[in-house]
């Protein structure tokens, strides 16, 4: 009897430390397609890459090398600086033996959550449901010598020894070529294009005031990462500056305050774009996709692709962006996506990509 | 020549003897003076957020609202007595060495504390090696040498100290130990509000069940009535003057209650599931007490006079298992996201320490020196993985270099502008806040911010951004989106993995600091920083900004002045004696 308090104190604690471990088996056996998948992505978040392999089916003829690869990201992509933070998953369809399964990911990333939707095939591979995985088939490019020829400005800057006086080299002209409002559900967003009107390279950096009905400044924000800051002699950039939770009826005016210094820049890298065209994506949702093509002999690592679209007269409707999680290989195409509302793609007459880039050696 | 003589005493054998308590303070001196003079708390988590905030202190000792981090944010979030002491100590040795001095007075008063707290429930032999054991607990070195927690090894004493003076309070009705128990109080709720909120149920609540057990023990013959109601003014007065003294510290919860999204931490795991984690905040901090955890158990439920401490050891240590257990969320709910469970470790093996100086003392009447030798064996080595943990479970990059960082902001009028870090950690991040001039955007003490961007998404520093996933990245984003209001041109960068948002964002790398560990990030076209309009109204008052340069202070002055005016009387005939007493044969000694 002298033991009893402490033998039910010592089941007590043990029972208190089994109720926290339950925990389902990272490679049990999935007993339904979703399951499988499920199990998998659970692995992948945890980067428990072999459990994760071990729901892909054999006849995937991918190794776990190229399954690690396709998730984690190469090349210095955004997908090699990102992880994966939560899914969903939806059965499409289903039969005894094979399905398919719809996943919609969102990765945490140096950028900021980026979303993807995938349907993976999943079949019963001797009684146990596995993934059929489609391994990136990543094409490879002949030998060849890329001359490059491009454009480039360099900056001889006053030293703090100079005796220039207060003269320095004058900032480049840059222009607001348009603004529009547009108001949402979500608040009110201003967007247009900027010019670099000079002859010299130019940082720039869009920012807006919205002056209220009462003459009093409602917010300030900046374009942020919708705009491209690097321009070249004469080159357009679109801009968007999002105010969440402002109504257009509140604003009077807005004050545009477009910054600019002048900077080191060259043409390199060119990437081309092909194939635009305005669709419906997976989730029948419009969007403007098409290919991305890197002429330069080097590797873009974060392709970010701004998107400007016009109405008939010529006016800009909207401006949209999104990052690309692949990296930009030599001579290589690679597709990309921006969204875009339904009833905004109705309106839409034309549009103009551009590309902006993010390339570890060449930022050094 | 004189006579040879013969002693009556009765001479006790070394080891059947309590430890005085002066050798357990001086081998606190011989184990951490070393460790403490090598100044190596401060690679430690926390240490300098202490720091910072002390440095702050020995600034504007009476102006709590410090505008070095989160564009400005009110210290009186944080209670502030040991970091006052060591703003105190910093005018004299520097602010390292005063952290060091007052970490140190920490450690001491834990035995003390420790053997005063033991004693209520065991005698003085298995106090003493209560205390002896506290020295070298493995909690106290993780919360010292590697978590930085130095208002936990503050207040966690000074509650010990407290209790058995209400404990006699209660009993016998002792004015002067209800004035000295009430004052060790307020110190020790000046020094850490957690530790406040949950030793109070931890260590007090056991405390309570021994005064009515104990009710009428020797010398006290009091009724239950008297000692409840004893215990009644008591928490009253507890309460109404830890309400006192920590009056703008309520204020600020008022005002500004933390509402914020809760922040991962690793202690909330299960270290079942996360062994590595396991191994940090269980294994690691409890190290041989882990063996020792068949006899609490046995001896704590055996003996009915230990079940009041066992039950608080067994809640503290389900706390101290963080997650693994799902008792602490039942318990907490939505605090259980807001707290860190390390600290519990410590609670729990205070409240173990004295079953574990019991067991020590049946070691040692069995089997004599092999078992003090193991015993202190074990300690050591628990004590020796713990400091030296972080050698092997390195949690953090290296160190860097950020003296440059520091003198960049710090000239040519730099530091009109606001500026954040990326990837310095939290830790070097207040190394930059003590010393530089400038303000910035980011803040290491989460319940102080107030930003918007901050508190709406569920993360913690800016400078850990990509620790919190989505969150964190979206946190940054808000920030860097709203450089112009905030004045933020500046942003230092240690970790590559930032570069392509600040690229993307409109900033330029320009300059490289520390052999290109850290790069500097511009943005043109920033106004200077300027006050945040709307902080104006969170500001401490003049008032609120006196009382707490005086109250919390002056709380530990008092403490001190009263251990050194109303010394504890010696008691006779109180002290818990084993039976039977052991015979010993007389001493031939011969008189010089």
């Amino acid at each position: 009897m002298k033991f009893a308090l402490p033998v039910i104190f010592g089941l007590l604690t043990v029972a208190l430390l089994a109720v926290g471990a339950v925990h389902p088996s990272s490679t049990a056996p999935a007993s339904s397609p979703e399951g499988a998948v499920q199990a998998m992505l659970a692995n992948v978040q945890g980067h428990d890459w072999k459990d994760a392999y071990s729901y892909i089916s054999p006849s995937s003829n991918v190794d776990l090398q190229d399954f690690v690869k396709d998730l984690n990201g190469r090349d210095g992509s955004l997908r090699t600086y990102s992880s994966l933070e939560s899914f969903t998953t939806r059965p499409l369809h289903e039969n005894d033996n094979q399905a398919t399964v719809r996943t919609e990911t969102k990765y945490s990333t140096a950028v900021g959550a980026f979303y993807d939707t995938r349907d993976l095939n999943v079949v019963k591979d001797n009684g146990q449901w596995k993934i059929v995985w489609a391994g990136e088939k990543t094409p490879t490019v002949p030998p060849q010598v890329i001359p490059v020829n491009y454009l480039r400005w360099d900056v001889i800057w006053r030293g703090a020894g100079d005796d220039w006086g207060s003269q320095n080299v004058e900032n480049p002209h840059v222009r607001i070529l348009s603004m529009n409002p547009v108001s949402q559900a979500s608040g009110l967003s201003i967007m247009g294009e900027v010019e670099n009107e000079d002859t010299v390279p130019a940082f720039v950096s869009v920012a807006a005031t919205l002056v209220g009905k009462n003459g009093q400044d409602l917010g300030t924000e900046s374009s942020f990462d919708r705009t491209s800051h690097v321009l070249l002699p004469k080159e357009i950039s679109p801009y968007r500056i999002d105010f969440p939770g402002i109504k257009l009826t509140e604003v009077q005016s807005a004050r545009m305050k477009p910054d600019s210094m002048l900077v080191p820049a060259s043409a390199d890298p060119v990437i081309g774009v092909m194939h635009q065209r305005i669709e419906k994506d997976a989730k029948g949702r419009s969007v403007l996709q098409g290919d991305l093509l890197n002429e330069s002999g080097q590797i873009v690592n974060i392709p970010h692709v701004l998107a400007t679209f016009y109405d008939n007269s010529g006016k800009v409707i909207w401006v949209s962006d999104g990052y690309v999680d692949h990296a930009l290989l030599p001579q290589t195409p690679q597709g990309f996506a921006v969204s875009l509302s339904d009833d905004l793609a109705a309106k839409v007459h034309s549009y103009r990509v551009t590309v902006n880039q993010y390339s570890r050696d060449w930022q050094d | 020549m004189s006579s040879p003589s013969i002693s009556m005493a009765r001479q006790v054998p070394l080891l059947q003897r309590p430890v005085p308590l002066s050798w357990i303070l001086l081998l606190a001196l011989i184990v951490h003076g070393p460790l403490l003079l090598m100044q190596l708390p401060n690679g430690s988590y926390d240490a300098n957020l202490h720091k910072f905030f002390a440095s702050h202190y020995a600034q504007h000792w009476f102006n709590p609202w410090n505008t070095k981090q989160f564009t400005g944010f009110s210290q009186t979030t944080y209670p502030p007595m040991e970091q006052q002491w060591v703003a105190l100590f910093s005018h004299v040795i520097g602010l390292n060495l005063a952290y060091m001095l007052v970490q140190f007075v920490a450690i001491l008063l834990l035995p003390i504390g420790v053997y005063r707290y033991a004693k209520i429930w065991v005698n003085e032999r298995a106090a003493s090696y209560a205390a002896l054991g506290s020295v070298l607990l493995g909690s106290l070195a993780f919360l010292v040498y590697n978590a930085g927690q130095l208002s936990t090894t503050w207040a966690a004493p000074l509650y010990l100290l407290a209790l058995p003076y209400y404990y006699e309070w209660a009993r016998e009705a002792n004015w002067r130990s209800l004035l000295k128990g009430l004052v060790l109080l307020f110190a020790a709720a000046s020094a850490h509000h957690v530790t406040l909120i949950f030793a109070s149920f931890i260590f007090a609540l056991p405390v309570l069940a021994m005064a009515i057990m104990d009710r009428h023990r020797e010398p006290a013959h009091a009724s239950l009535g008297g000692v409840i109601s004893r215990s009644v003014i008591f928490a009253v007065l507890a309460i109404a003057g830890v309400f006192v003294v920590l009056m703008p510290f309520w204020m600020e919860i008022l005002i500004n209650p933390i509402k914020q999204m809760t922040i991962p931490h690793a202690s909330r795991d299960n270290y079942i599931l996360q062994p590595i984690w396991g191994m940090n905040y269980f294994i690691v901090p409890w190290g041989a007490i882990i063996l020792s955890i068949p006899y609490i158990f046995i001896k704590g439920l055996k003996e009915a006079r230990l079940r009041p401490l066992f039950l608080g050891f067994w809640v503290a240590m389900l706390f101290a298992l963080g997650g693994t257990t799902p008792v602490p969320k039942w318990i907490l709910g939505r605090a259980f996201d807001v707290l860190t469970f390390e600290r519990f470790s410590l609670l729990a093996h205070v409240l173990a320490l004295p079953i574990i100086g019991l067991m020590v003392c049946d070691l040692i009447d069995h089997y004599g020196r092999k078992a003090a030798f193991v015993t202190g064996a074990l300690a050591a080595l628990t004590f020796g993985f713990a400091v030296s943990w972080p050698v092997y479970f390195q949690n953090h990059d290296p160190d860097f270099n950020v003296s440059e960082v520091v003198s960049f902001l710090n000239r040519d009028g730099h530091d009109k502008f606001r500026y954040i870090t990326l990837g310095f950690g939290s830790h070097k991040f207040d190394e930059v806040s003590t010393y530089t001039t400038a303000s910035s955007v980011d803040g290491d003490y989460n319940s102080a911010r107030l930003l918007p961007e901050l508190t709406q998404y569920g993360s913690a520093q800016l400078t850990n951004s990509k620790y919190f996933g989505a969150n964190g990245m979206e946190s940054l984003r808000a920030v860097l989106r709203h450089a112009d209001q905030y004045g933020l041109k500046w942003i230092f960068v240690h970790d590559t993995f930032y570069e392509p948002l600040l690229a993307f964002g409109g900033w330029r790398k320009t300059e490289t600091y520390d052999r290109g560990s850290v790069t500097l990030w511009v943005k043109d076209g920033i106004p200077p920083a300027h006050p945040m309009p709307y902080q104006q109204s969170m500001k401490p008052t003049e008032i609120e900004g006196i009382m707490w340069g005086t109250l919390p202070f002056g709380s530990s002055l008092l403490a001190l002045i009263l251990a050194l005016a109303l010394p504890d009387k010696r008691r006779r005939g109180a002290d818990t004696y084993e039976f039977p007493i052991s015979e010993s044969e007389p001493v031939l000694r011969e008189a010089r």
